[in-house]
């Protein structure tokens, strides 16, 4: 069902009071809080806005379950609204505040979490973010319902990969991500992709191969056009920044 | 992603500021049109090269539509091709927006022919062979710039008396905002007010500054070098981007941050200090 957003004023996300009236549910009907604009939001149908915390079982069926709301109701809305910050969490605190408490009472608990789940910064590492672009990349390459869910499960299964690439603006791209995502399935390297990288404390503390594969593949682009190669090129071109990380004579040979 | 780096190339690039050809012009210009669902963009360019041209025409090169909003879109035009239209859904104009066309080859190209080249070439552009899908050209960059309510303020002042600090200087979307506890602490009623929270300015400039090199260098490197990144489409970030590329600032890191400042802030401390001293003066 299409609803209405009172659009937020400035600053409501570093302020205490914001807090305190959210918990107390007196937000909504107090106009000091909000501008004269609204937005429509195609539906109020509520879905998993926060997969930072279960196991991995459990956070993929949450990520499965935001795909599924997302492309049926919300994606098809103007990118100035499923790609606005303001709207979202606009939305969110008008629209979906039970929903929010019943699933992550911890908001009602402490203001650290609740500007960690309900007021995140909308960027990559935001869930709704991050959900929302896949449905966009993913509704947009196919109209296969199979072939959509082999396209998001292959996502929640290389999720730090897909957070790399959604990071940076070059990568950031439907046709590249479903690509790649291909690429890795293709030679069965989604375990390697995911692994850190040991005996190489210069690259950091936290590295990955795939991160490693990712940041390459930037660094030679334009020389290298990335995003705009062809599946067996890019193939190519993974396996050639891979190797220099990991021995991938055994993919080869499998090839 | 949106290219302006200059050089770098192992063969010549066709773009409008190159010397390799002896007429170097790839232009671009867009016109925006709309309905309920779609933006059209209907794109007219410009390539001085004829060897390129006839590429283009023969299919040897093809033209890249390049989109980079919150994400980057590449679109291949077919030959002839004027207009990409996208669905409203999948882009959003209220943020910045840049297009730029890139000319690309589909095959390997051999430089032998190219007459449009500057003499430096002729001796041995028979060698130069450019791989399938290498970069051809690149134009200028066409912005559309979204709406922002602060087009040129870089600083907000806000008053908040339940801080738990005195002042608090927090990075906004567009603007740097400096929090104040107390009125008292902006000087408001003070002739040269403005200078006298100089400091203030200068904290805040550190701060976003700061902030703008975590955000913009490679990762591992502790410098942003200005003419080598993207235009930021962060209105906070792309206006302290402008203002250093006005100011010719080439790398931004910790050791420099200071001296970039200076550079970018026309004289605030020196202004402070002379505010000052004019205080002290007639107070005495």
């Amino acid at each position: 069902m299409e609803v209405k957003v009172r659009l937020l004023k400035n600053g409501y996300d570093k302020s205490d009071e914001f807090y305190e009236d959210f918990k107390e549910n007196r937000t909504l009907n107090n106009d000091e809080y909000f501008t004269e604009e609204t937005v429509s939001f195609p539906s109020n149908v509520p879905f998993p806005i926060y997969m930072g915390k279960g196991n991995e079982e459990q956070r993929k069926e949450q990520f499965l379950e935001a795909f599924k709301v997302l492309s049926e109701n919300y994606i098809s809305s103007e990118r100035d609204i499923h790609l606005d910050e303001k709207a979202w969490h606009s939305f969110l605190v008008t629209h979906l505040r039970e929903y929010m408490i019943e699933k992550y009472p911890i908001i009602l608990e402490n203001q650290k979490e609740f500007s960690n789940i309900v007021t995140k910064k909308f960027d990559w590492e935001n869930y709704i973010y991050k959900c929302v672009l896949a449905t966009e990349y993913v509704e947009d390459a196919s109209s296969n319902s199979q072939e959509k869910l082999r396209y998001y499960n292959l996502i929640v299964d290389n999720l730090d990969l897909y957070n790399y690439i959604i990071k940076y603006e070059v990568f950031r791209n439907g046709d590249f991500l479903l690509k790649i995502l291909n690429v890795v399935d293709e030679l069965g390297i989604s375990s390697i992709m995911k692994a850190k990288i040991k005996d190489r404390p210069e690259l950091g503390k936290d590295e990955r191969y795939g991160r490693r594969v990712i940041f390459e593949l930037n660094k030679a682009y334009p020389v290298v056009m990335t995003p705009m190669l062809e599946l067996e090129d890019l193939k190519e071109a993974v396996l050639k920044e891979l190797g220099n990380y990991y021995d991938v004579s055994h993919i080869i040979r499998y090839l | 992603m949106i290219y302006k780096k200059e050089a770098n190339f192992p063969y010549p690039v066709l773009t409008n500021s190159s010397m390799s050809y002896t007429e170097s012009e790839f232009k671009l210009d867009i016109d925006l049109e709309e309905n309920i669902n779609m933006y059209r963009f209907e794109i007219k360019h410009v390539i001085t090269s004829s060897f390129l041209s006839y590429l283009l025409d023969i299919g040897k090169a093809k033209l890249i539509l390049i989109l980079q909003s919150k994400d980057s879109k590449f679109y291949s035009l077919e030959n002839g091709q004027s207009y990409v239209e996208i669905p409203k859904s999948r882009i959003s104009l209220s943020s910045r927006t840049s297009l730029q066309l890139h000319l690309q080859s589909t095959q390997e190209i051999s430089f032998r022919d190219n007459h449009d080249l500057n003499d430096f070439y002729t001796s041995f552009k028979n060698e130069i062979i450019v791989p399938k899908h290498s970069i051809l050209g690149f134009s200028n960059i066409v912005l559309f710039d979204g709406s922002s309510t602060n087009p040129l303020e870089l600083f907000e002042k806000k008053l908040d008396e339940s801080l738990k600090s005195d002042i608090k200087i927090e990075l906004g979307s567009e603007t740097i905002i400096i929090h104040y506890r107390n009125s008292e602490f902006q000087f408001g009623s003070m002739p040269k007010s403005h200078a006298l929270n100089n400091t203030y300015v200068y904290m805040g400039l550190r701060a976003a500054l700061q902030e703008f090199i975590g955000k913009y260098s490679d990762e591992g490197e502790d410098t942003v070098e200005i003419s080598q990144i993207n235009p930021p489409s962060n209105m906070l970030d792309f206006k302290l981007y402008q203002l250093m590329t006005k100011k010719m600032i080439k790398d931004l890191n910790l050791q420099v941050l200071d001296q970039v400042i200076y550079l970018i802030s026309d004289r605030i401390i020196e202004k402070h200090a002379t505010a000052v001293k004019e205080l002290a003066t007639n107070g005495s």
